[in-house]
């Protein structure tokens, strides 16, 4: 096996990165096990974990489909999108192939949710075919090409919802229920969204890996040119690449309606599209393609899932407000600490010049209101000063490095 | 050497260099080289590809840092720690691959980093337009300020150039090669803004190996050969021929292959290949060019930068889109390859001239890189096995010879030469048999060059057709039975091995 197995050098099974993330994922249970007023790890272990593996699941399995696109050297910012319109076509089909029964809220039949859970597959296809020849023959930077779609495959979800009602029930509706026994009875057992995403994930563990395919993904990443002139078919490999982050988010489309027993285009994993790339760039891959693990993506979508439920545990009320923030603080770590090496050896400043100078209050004030609104003022200001000292005196202290490391 | 006796009248000199070496991993670029130039005068800098030239003209803009000897500039010793310190002395350099921002305007460009502001502190357009315009219209310079400089002809943004360099009130211009890709009618225009600007005192450093222009317009020439100085003459005391002689006048190193090798088949035949190049004002980048290869010979293709050398490859290897006309046979088929692929199908493999842009994969192993173009061999059960992986890259690491600590460390460890192993190794794994090899000892240390020569020539022997270009004559008179000469897209010359001299070859490349 080549670097696909182990970009960064040592370790059993893992890099050193992502063994570093599995410790973080411990230490960040035990704190929350100790923080947590109410206890929740101790006194409802099951409860925690089985919200823990649903979110994780739901994430990761087209976190795993962003890690491909990634490692491809592309990006794919659609696939919040892409799950609106999974959620939406899966209903619609079942809307339109059983209508008497999705409106008398009776169970339809398993050929009729297979029909829906296929079309949603199918139009991850089509979305991944889409982008492909945006970016290959139209030559769109994947990142435009994908804004595109982000903005309008929910709005095609949206109309595809109304004008689905409009056309098979006496009202139309921008939303489809759903309440067929199957959907309830994948809701009620979180083993099977755990077990999807763990099969899938060894599928492109092995995809990735053990595959020719796979290595030719990690070749199209890391040296595009270089992969065409020896003769790989690139533009093939990015279709499957494309296809593969559309599919991925097309399957936890279904997920998403059977949790939610509805398709809801308007709002359904609306922004869910950066959270899985986080989750892929926490767990190692590189936004620049050609770097990046099954493992470490599992992981950082592990990492990323238990933050956040660390964080709603402690603040309690309204702790969804904070979701974003805590995702943006987790990937700005994350990527901070995989190059800690570098500003260790001394060639580059954390605080350089008056940018740095004016990065240190921006920080502190940032802590300081953070702490003020969640625990009350008199913490934030103290967080805020304690942060301001802190940061200071790092400045501080490399400034003295770096005049000493000048030559006289 | 020319090196003034210290202290005596350096207060004329523009530029006193003393001893100035420089070192790059592997190579000595510049071996105490002292130049001195005189104010006003038009200094002419000669040398083959790899002979110092623009190595020394980088440390004298103050790219590089010499490793050891002093610079002056003006009687002042100078350090220069990068481009700005070089430019407040007043030595601007055009280098060979222009540095304009495309989508600014042309005033922009030339005021770039140094924006004129009116009293309010903001940009002051018209007061550059204006000024650039002036400045321009010295150059003879035909274009509108305000002209996006990405939509310029090559010959105008070379005089962009030189209206920025102006606009520094630079007292010394250097040069790099600067009509290389201009027509005939743009070099006469240079020539005489060249001109125009010496008599206005500035002093010139001229790098061409363009024989003709260099004799008629320079005042002296210094000659470079292998990083070092060989001497410096006024004009009218040499021949265009005598400084060809200095130019490529070394003994020609290590080893030659008297060994004639037996030829086979006729593999490849190309007749009448034109490549067009519509946005250049040339049209083309090949015009009408024949060749044919046979099984177990090397041809080699020699000609200067631009002249064509890494596009007839490409074409062959189905590279870019086959916008081309002509007739191509593989074998006696004719072939119009659409992608690298179908090359690779057809028994075609190439080398390609830049190793880190265009070879390597820095995120896949010694073993990935190798094996990538036959990774169908290295599977057992559908899947890739580490074990066949290794197994397979053994022979073309055994082969190549590849200095590897493990067939898994990290290719970005390896030095240039085993890199480019791993790379010819890669291709060795497809049986090819034709190899195109562009270039394939670029930035390599002599020791490694000379295994890589050892190891085409054993392929060529085993019946392999070798189709080689190389900046370096002396590699090509080493390795090939034959070489072919292209000029700015045109075959000019084809010599055997015998007939073929450095000095027959670089007349026909420069057309002198």
């Amino acid at each position: 096996m080549a670097a696909a197995d182990s970009p960064t050098p040592g370790g059993f099974l893992l890099n050193r990165s992502e063994w570093a993330l599995l410790g973080a994922i411990v230490v960040a249970v035990v704190l929350t096990a100790l923080v947590d007023a109410n206890h929740s790890y101790w006194f409802q272990p099951l409860a925690s974990l089985r919200d823990i593996a649903r979110s994780t699941a739901m994430l990761g399995i087209f976190a795993l489909g962003a890690a491909v696109v990634i490692i491809a050297g592309g990006i794919d910012l659609s696939a919040g999108s892409m799950i609106a319109l999974s959620t939406t076509v899966c209903a619609a089909t079942m809307l339109a192939l059983a209508p008497t029964e999705m409106v008398g809220f009776k169970p339809v039949g398993g050929a009729v949710v297979a029909a829906g859970c296929l079309a949603s597959l199918l139009a991850g296809f089509l979305v991944g075919t889409l982008h492909t020849w945006l970016i290959t023959a139209v030559r769109l930077p994947p990142f435009i090409a994908t804004l595109a779609t982000l903005v309008g495959l929910r709005s095609l979800a949206r109309a595809l919802a109304t004008s689905t009602t409009a056309a098979l029930l006496p009202t139309k509706n921008s939303q489809i229920n759903v309440y067929d026994p199957a959907f309830k009875f994948v809701r009620d057992n979180v083993w099977i969204p755990v077990a999807v995403f763990g099969l899938l994930a060894f599928v492109t563990w092995l995809l990735l890996t053990r595959t020719v395919l796979g290595r030719h993904v990690h070749a199209l990443g890391g040296n595009e040119q270089a992969a065409r002139l020896a003769g790989i078919r690139t533009d093939n490999v990015k279709w499957f690449a494309y296809c593969y982050g559309a599919m991925t988010a097309a399957l936890a489309g279904l997920f998403y309606v059977a949790n939610e027993s509805v398709a809801a285009p308007a709002i359904q994993a609306r922004g869910h599209e950066l959270n899985a790339i986080a989750a892929a760039v926490v767990g190692g891959c590189s936004l620049a393609g050609g770097v990046g693990t099954v493992p470490g993506t599992v992981l950082g979508t592990v990492f990323l899932r238990v933050v956040i439920d660390a964080v709603a545990k402690v603040i309690k009320t309204e702790a969804e407000i904070y979701e974003g923030l805590i995702v943006g603080v987790v990937v700005v770590l994350a990527v901070t600490f995989s190059q800690v090496g570098q500003f260790a050896k001394g060639g580059r400043r954390i605080f350089p010049g008056l940018l740095g100078l004016c990065a240190v209050p921006v920080l502190a004030l940032l802590v300081g209101s953070v702490v003020a609104m969640t625990a009350g003022p008199r913490a934030g200001i103290a967080a805020g000063l304690a942060t301001l000292a802190l940061l200071a005196a790092v400045r501080f202290w490399e400034g003295r490095q770096t005049a000493a490391a000048r030559p006289v | 050497m020319t090196a003034a006796p210290a202290g005596s009248g350096t207060a004329d000199l523009a530029i006193a260099m003393r001893s100035i070496t420089k070192r790059f991993p592997g190579v000595v670029a510049l071996d105490g080289v002292s130049l001195d130039v005189r104010r006003g005068e038009l200094h002419a800098i000669c040398g083959e590809n790899g002979a110092g030239k623009s190595t020394l003209m980088k440390i004298l803009s103050g790219v590089y840092r010499p490793d050891a000897g002093a610079l002056e500039i003006h009687g002042q010793p100078v350090r220069f720690t990068g481009t700005r310190d070089a430019e407040r002395a007043g030595v601007a350099i055009i280098h060979q691959e222009l540095n304009l921002v495309e989508d600014l305007s042309v005033a922009a460009n030339v005021f770039l980093g140094r924006e004129r502001r009116t009293a309010l502190g903001l940009v002051d357009d018209r007061a550059m337009e204006t000024e650039t315009a002036r400045l321009l219209e010295m150059l003879e310079c035909r274009v509108a300020p305000r002209t996006r400089a990405g939509s310029l002809r090559v010959g105008d943004q070379q005089l962009v150039e030189i209206a920025k360099a102006l606009s520094l009130d630079a007292s010394i211009l250097v040069m790099d090669e600067p009509t290389s890709a201009l027509t005939e009618a743009e070099s006469a225009r240079l020539e005489r803004t060249v001109c125009r600007l010496r008599d206005r005192g500035t002093t010139i450093l001229y790098i061409s190996h363009k024989m003709d222009e260099v004799f008629r317009l320079a005042d002296r020439i210094t000659v470079l050969r292998d990083g070092r100085h060989v001497r410096t003459v006024d004009r009218g005391a040499t021949t265009p021929k005598e400084v060809t002689c200095w130019m490529v006048g070394r003994e020609i190193a290590g080893q030659v292959f008297h060994e004639p090798r037996p030829h086979g088949d006729t593999l490849l035949e190309i007749h009448r290949l034109t490549l067009p190049w519509p946005e250049h004002p040339r049209g083309y980048r090949l015009a009408d060019v024949s060749l044919d290869l046979h099984a177990g010979e090397i041809v080699g293709v020699a000609g200067l930068m631009g002249a064509g050398r890494t596009e007839l490859l490409e074409t062959i290897f189905g590279v870019s889109p086959p916008t081309w006309a002509g007739e191509i046979l593989l074998a006696g088929r004719p072939v119009r390859f659409t992608h690298p692929r179908e090359a690779c199908d057809a028994g075609i493999a190439m080398v390609t001239e830049d190793r880190k842009r265009l070879g390597l994969f820095p995120d896949l192993d010694v073993a990935g890189n190798i094996s990538l173009c036959s990774l169908h061999e290295a599977l057992r059960g559908g899947l890739l096995s580490r074990s066949r992986e290794e197994a397979l890259v053994a022979g073309p690491l055994r082969d190549t010879g590849v200095k590897t600590p493990s067939p898994h460390a990290s290719i970005m460890g390896l030095s240039g030469g085993n890199q480019q192993k791993c790379v010819i190794g890669r291709w060795l794994l497809t049986e090819p048999r034709i190899l195109l090899l562009d270039d394939p000892t670029r930035g390599i240390d002599v020791g490694a060059k000379a295994e890589l020569y050892q190891l085409i020539d054993r392929l060529c022997r085993q019946g392999m057709a070798v189709l080689l270009t190389s900046s370096e004559l002396p590699e090509l008179l080493t390795l090939s039975d034959r070489i072919l000469v292209l000029a700015e897209g045109r075959l000019t010359a084809e010599f055997t091995r015998a007939e073929a001299t450095e000095h027959r070859i670089l007349e026909a490349a420069t057309g002198s």
